[in-house]
Formats: C-alpha cells, sequence, structure tokens
C-alpha cells in the first residue's frame, strides 16, 4: 500500500511535469514565429510601418493600452514626468492610455529590462541604454525607428540626424539630444573656498593640496557617488587617464590601445591618490547618488564631481560654480578635450513586439520633445527642436555653454561606447575597490587588463 | 466513514493538492535552470551546449569563494550568536508579568515585520562614516581610534550587515521558542521547582529537550534563511565594495544579471540547491530524532 502511495505521487508529479514542459514549449514555439498580421517592424528592418496597424488601432472607440518604463532616479527626470509628461499627455495623444513604470536607473533599470525581456513582457515605450541595447536588439525586442520618424518627419525636427544613427545605419532612441552637453565636471562652494582660503587649482597637485586645505578646516574637500563603482565607471577613471594624457583615453574608448598602456595605467594611480590623501570622505566607497548630492548641496563638502546634468539644479545655488578637471600634465588642455556623455543608443525605444507600432513610435516622439522642452527651459543646449524661442540661459550654464562648445576634441564615453556587459559590470566592482583605499591600482590595472581583453563590445 | 478516511488512498487524495503545487512551483523550475547550467546563456539567447564548462568556470572563480566565506559567516552569525541569544529572550519573556510579556513579544516582533530595506536604511544611518550613531558614540566616549567605516573595510563590512540580520529576525526566533515553551506542561515545572531545581537546571533539563521539535524548525528556518542572505547586502553595499561583501545568492545574481553570463548564475543557483538539501538532509538526520513524549 504504501509503494502504491509512492507511485501515485511520482505518477501526479510526473504528470504535471509532462504538462508543464508542453505548455513551455508552445509558448517558445509561438513566439519564435510571430504571426504574419503581426504590425510590428523589428530590430533591423527596415520596412515601413503598416498601415493596418493604424487602422486596427483605437477603431473600437476604446483607448489603447501602452506601457512605458523610463528612468526614475534623478531630479530632472522627475521634474520631466511631473511638469512636461503627466499634464500633458492626454491633450497630446488622446487615442492612448498610458501606464508608466518606474525604471529606476543603472544597473536596476537594465537588469529590469533584460527581466522584461526574458520573460517576453517588454513595454511598449522603454528607456534604451547602450548597455542593454545589445541582447535586446539579438532578440527583436527593439525597432529601427528610422522609417517611422522619416515618414512623420519627426527626425527633420533634429538638428544633426546623423547622431541618432547607430554604427549600423539604424535609429533605435528617440532623445532631446541633451546627453551630447553632459560632461563630467567639479561643481564647488565659492565661498566655502574662500572661507579655506583656496583657489580654484589649475592642476592635479595643485587640486590635492586644496582639498587638504579643505580638510585642514574640518570640511569633506570632494564627494561623487561610488557605490558600485558609480564614479569610476562612468567618469572619473576616464578623467583621471584623460588629464594626463587625452589621446590614450581617446584611443582606449575606440580600442586601439589597452590597460597595458603606461598613460592609461596612470587613471587608477591618480584614483587611489585622491583616496589615499584623504579628498574623499570616509566610506566613498558606499556612498549612494543621494547622498553625494545631499552632502554637497548642505555644504557638508566643497566640492561635488558630477555630470552637468545636475548643472541646472546646482545652479539654483549662487555659491555654486564650476571648474573642468586640472591637468596632470603638458598634453592635457581642458579647453582643447573634453568627455561627453551620451550615446546614439540612448533614448526613448520602442519594442519590436508591441502590437501598435504607430502609435507607440508617435508616444517615442512625444517622450522625447517632452524631454527637449524640459532641458529647454533649464537653458540646456539641445539638438531637438522645439520651436520655441530660444530661453535665457542662467550666468552658469552661459559659462558652461561658453567653454564645452568650442572644445576641439570631445571623446565618447568609455561606459557608453566601450564596454559590453560583462566589462561593464567588473569595472564597477573594480572601480568600487579602488575607492576603498586597500586596493592598490596596480591591482586594479591588472584585473583592467584581463577584462579588457575578454570585452566583447568591439566584436558586433 | 472513518474507515474511508484512514485509508491511504485519502491521504494521498489530500496531499495531492499540495504534491501538485510543489511540483509546479518547486520542482518543475530547477528542470530548465539545470539545463542553463550546461549552456551558454546570455539569459535571451542560447549559446550553445558546454557540458560542465560553467562549473568549471564558476568554481574556479575567488569571488565565488568569497560569497561562500561571506554566506557561510553569515549562517554562522545567525546560529552561534543569533539562535542562542532568542532562546535566552524566549526565557526571558517566559518568566516576565503578562503585562511586561506582552511588551516583549510586541519589541520582539517589531524589526521581523519591518521591510528589509527600512531596517537596513537604518542600519546604514547608524553604520555611517562620517556621523553615523556608531562612530559619533565611539568619539564621544574618547574612542576614536575603534571608528571605522564600517561598509566599506573589508574586515568589518560582513560583521556589520550580519549584526543588521540578527536585529531584525533574533526577536521572531525567541518567538518561536516561547511559544514552543509555552506548549511544555506546567507540571514538569512544579515538580523540578518542588525538587528544589535552579533556573539554570530547569531550562537545561527539561526546557531545552523538550523544546526539541521547535529547535529543529528554527534551525532549519535559520539556516536556509541566512544562507539565502541577499536583501541586507542589495540595499546596504550592492555586494561591494568590489565583491567584498557578495552572497552566493548576490554572486548568482550578479553573474546572471549584471554581466550576463546566465549559464554561470544557474551553475551557482544548482550548486547552491545541492548545498541547502545537503544542510536540510544533514538537519533532518541527525537533529531531534528521538521521540518526544509529555
Amino acid at each position: 500500500m504504501k509503494n502504491k502511495s509512492k507511485a501515485r505521487a511520482a505518477v501526479l508529479m510526473a504528470s504535471a511535469l509532462l504538462l508543464l514542459s508542453a505548455c513551455s514549449g508552445g509558448n517558445e514555439k509561438g513566439n519564435s514565429q510571430p504571426s504574419d498580421s503581426s504590425p510590428s517592424v523589428a530590430a533591423g528592418s527596415a520596412e515601413a510601418p503598416k498601415d493596418s496597424a493604424q487602422e486596427s488601432a483605437g477603431t473600437d472607440g476604446k483607448k489603447i493600452k501602452m506601457r512605458v518604463i523610463t528612468i526614475t532616479t534623478d531630479e530632472n527626470r522627475n521634474n520631466i514626468m511631473e511638469k512636461f509628461i503627466k499634464p500633458k499627455i492626454a491633450e497630446a495623444l488622446p487615442n492612448l492610455e498610458v501606464e508608466f513604470e518606474p525604471g529606476g536607473g543603472g544597473e536596476d533599470m537594465a537588469n529590469k529590462l533584460k527581466t522584461l525581456n526574458a520573460s517576453e513582457d517588454m513595454p511598449d515605450v522603454f528607456w534604451n541604454d547602450a548597455g542593454y541595447f545589445t541582447p535586446l536588439k539579438s532578440t527583436g525586442s527593439i525597432m529601427d525607428l528610422t522609417p517611422y520618424i522619416s515618414k512623420d518627419g519627426f527626425l527633420n525636427k533634429y538638428s544633426v540626424p546623423d547622431a541618432l544613427k547607430h554604427v549600423d545605419g539604424g535609429i533605435y532612441s528617440l532623445s532631446s539630444g541633451a546627453d551630447t552637453y553632459f560632461t563630467p565636471v567639479i561643481f564647488y562652494h565659492k565661498d566655502m573656498f574662500e572661507q579655506a582660503g583656496v583657489q580654484v587649482p589649475a592642476t592635479f597637485d595643485e587640486f590635492v593640496q586644496i582639498s587638504k586645505s579643505l580638510k585642514s578646516k574640518g570640511m569633506v574637500p570632494a564627494v561623487t557617488p561610488g557605490k558600485d563603482g558609480w564614479g569610476p565607471k562612468l567618469f572619473l577613471l576616464q578623467q583621471m587617464i584623460q588629464i594626463g594624457d587625452p589621446q590614450a583615453m581617446a584611443d582606449l574608448v575606440s580600442n586601439k590601445t589597452n590597460f597595458d598602456n603606461p598613460s592609461v595605467q596612470e587613471g587608477a594611480a591618480r584614483i587611489e591618490t585622491l583616496v589615499k590623501e584623504g579628498v574623499f570622505p570616509d566610506g566613498i566607497a558606499n556612498l549612494d547618488y543621494g547622498p553625494a548630492m545631499e552632502m554637497f548641496t548642505s555644504k557638508k563638502a566643497a566640492m561635488l564631481m558630477m555630470f552637468t546634468w545636475e548643472l541646472p539644479n546646482l545652479a539654483k545655488d549662487e555659491t555654486v560654480d564650476f571648474f573642468p578637471f586640472p591637468s596632470a600634465g603638458d598634453k592635457y588642455d581642458p579647453t582643447k578635450s573634453v568627455q561627453f556623455w551620451g550615446s546614439p543608443l540612448n533614448g526613448y525605444a520602442v519594442s519590436g513586439k508591441t502590437k501598435h507600432p504607430d502609435e507607440a513610435v508617435q508616444l517615442a516622439e512625444f517622450l522625447a520633445m517632452a524631454d527637449a522642452l524640459y532641458f529647454e527651459t533649464t537653458g540646456a543646449p539641445i539638438s531637438l527642436q522645439t520651436g520655441n524661442p530660444s530661453s535665457e540661459k542662467s550666468p552658469l550654464m552661459q559659462k558652461f555653454v561658453d567653454w564645452y562648445n568650442p572644445i576641439p576634441q570631445k571623446i565618447a564615453s568609455m561606459a557608453l561606447n566601450s564596454l559590453d556587459a560583462r566589462a561593464s559590470a567588473e569595472i564597477s566592482t573594480q572601480g568600487a575597490n579602488l575607492l576603498t583605499g586597500e586596493y592598490a591600482a596596480a591591482d586594479f590595472n591588472k584585473a583592467l587588463s584581463k577584462i579588457w581583453s575578454e570585452n566583447t563590445w568591439f566584436n558586433n | 466513514m472513518n474507515k474511508y478516511f484512514s485509508t491511504k488512498m485519502s491521504l494521498f487524495v489530500f496531499a495531492a493538492p499540495a504534491l501538485l503545487l510543489f511540483t509546479v512551483f518547486c520542482v518543475y523550475p530547477l528542470l530548465p535552470e539545470i539545463w542553463m547550467s550546461l549552456h551558454d546563456h546570455d539569459g535571451f539567447r542560447n549559446l550553445g551546449f558546454v557540458g560542465l564548462d560553467n562549473y568549471r568556470e564558476v568554481l574556479s572563480m575567488p569571488s565565488f569563494w568569497t560569497a561562500h566565506r561571506n554566506t557561510y559567516l553569515i549562517v554562522g552569525i545567525s546560529l552561534l550568536l543569533g539562535l542562542p541569544l532568542s532562546m535566552m529572550l524566549s526565557l526571558f519573556m517566559d518568566v516576565q508579568t503578562p503585562r511586561l510579556r506582552r511588551f516583549f513579544k510586541t519589541a520582539a516582533m517589531f524589526p521581523a515585520i519591518l521591510s528589509v530595506t527600512v531596517v537596513a536604511q537604518i542600519w546604514l544611518a547608524f553604520y555611517e562614516p562620517n556621523w553615523g550613531l556608531f562612530n559619533s558614540i565611539l568619539h564621544s566616549i574618547g574612542l576614536s581610534d575603534w571608528t571605522h567605516s564600517w561598509l566599506t573595510e573589508k574586515k568589518t563590512v560582513m560583521p556589520s550587515i550580519g549584526l543588521s540580520f540578527l536585529w531584525q529576525y533574533i526577536g521572531l526566533n525567541a518567538i518561536l521558542f516561547y511559544t514552543g515553551i509555552k506548549t511544555i506542561p506546567k507540571d514538569y515545572y512544579e515538580a523540578a521547582l518542588l525538587d528544589g531545581a535552579s533556573f539554570a537546571q530547569v531550562c537545561l533539563k527539561i526546557t531545552i529537550p523538550l523544546l526539541q521539535n521547535v529547535i529543529k524548525y528554527v534551525l532549519i528556518l535559520s539556516t536556509l534563511g541566512s544562507m539565502a542572505f541577499y536583501s541586507h547586502v542589495r540595499v546596504m553595499t550592492a555586494g561591494g565594495p568590489g565583491d567584498t561583501s557578495r552572497t552566493v545568492i548576490y554572486q548568482m545574481y550578479y553573474m546572471a544579471f549584471d554581466t550576463s553570463q546566465f549559464g554561470k548564475g544557474t551553475a551557482i543557483a544548482v550548486i547552491f540547491i545541492l548545498q541547502c538539501l545537503f544542510i536540510s538532509f544533514v538537519i533532518q538526520r541527525f537533529v531531534a530524532r528521538g521521540k518526544l513524549e509529555f
């Protein structure tokens, strides 16, 4: 009897497994062979949008439901959502019912989209990033927007349309074009500098010296988000290489050199110097974005190493000014070389599997325009033309534009334009290690040398 | 009727729904996981069968062993420090007046019902190196040399996170022990008191031996709960600095989601499942095997 019960249990379990296997098998087949009636245009396809999609959309009088996932981690994004998207979307797109899901940012955003993609539950419109573009493209989860935005004329609203093109010639994301104007600088409080009797440094050594002076006055010299290697990965390593040898950095971004190059290796050594000389506060390796910003805005820290996307917010404080990263050698001149953020892949993208591609593209266009309208109000330069007369820039923004625009050598960001997912994650890990002060630059460079040699970004 | 319900068949019928759910939600998901661990998979595409290569590579990674060291450190803290403290707390609650007992029960349960994120944020504030609670206290009592950057120094990061975990669940285990204590007949205690037994003797000779089933339950719960330690690490340090505070689950997540190496991530998962099964087996086989008779 006991054996019979065991046998029954085994049969029940086996039946359940067979049933589940059968179900999952059917799904895989169905998803790999989209029906002919699907109006979607998948990645890499230059097929024009089908009229049938337009006809079918909303013909029964009901609103079309759309899901959007976008970045929700910084003040700019929150302002765009609250002031330019939510109040205007119903009027601009009356046929759509849009559900916004917070995406977070950085790795959280990437992981969320990877998971949704793996479970075939991609939102209709989402914020795309170079870091997760490749797997989305390979699975047909991101649409080439070229035929859509060419047909409706949205492409013509960009002052430099070619800047939207990926290396394969497709356009996968729509942005305000403000990204190109984001670069890391060092913000500082003028009054704290005066209080400590220090001047804006021209060289790396001077920077270390004024940091010591600030620290001796009881101030935290400089902050930047260090948790999960945010700062080192996104700009600090690049800046520390660039201030010694900008050409070496440009070569690294284009894979013409590697971490065996002495000029490249000096970047990590400079970060090690900053940490060991006490430029950053204790615990910098675990300092998140919000607390880092708070340390600066509450004047606990005299300097903030940050991208200029925070410039409009920081410019509200009249004691805030900025200076470029100071030079660590004769090869670098801050008026001749600068890092720029952004990639043609960063922006609002449309799922290759959306049921309503035309409407989804319209929604992506609306969101990109909302970004542009917002950044326009901050005085930030944008390449998506809104049709509004240009607004007056704050003095700090004007100072930035006057410095940034004439710089002849603009070096792309390594984090967005040179790293596959694995290399990106490993550089985060190594960067955080470097900020602890317990990890030697030599060990960092050795690890990076291996990571770089296994980086598949340039194989695609 | 009684005869009908006492048959093995009826037991099987009653167990069938649970067995079905267990198969669907616990057994079945293991199969694609094992399959994926034998392939080079980036989470979207199967890039080919690689046999046991993922296992070989994972086992040769220093970060894999760092993650194991951290995980078993948390298990150790939870079992060697947490369980005795929980037991002591439950014995302490048992001898309190009803009013005080209610207070201690509520206080003990409170951290356990809080979200991990809330708990982690509280402890992040405690550990903040520049103006956090711990360093401020140490400065104020003249022990500045004892201050640390608790969450970024290699030697302090895991014990610091472990302490927050301990604080959150120590009370919950105490409540479980206390519930077990209340099931022990009062006669035993009265007889012991008449014989002149001390409080310690009562605890060692009556309470703890008769709590063996509850202890076993809490042991399994604490061991497997500690092995699956992830959320506190995620919020407090994101596994960092570097890989210093990654646990096995975090390392699995990192490999799969952060580096898009799902084959290696699932290989870690399979190894982890085997460890959990082994530990559960050991506890089941060797802990509290004797039949309890009141």
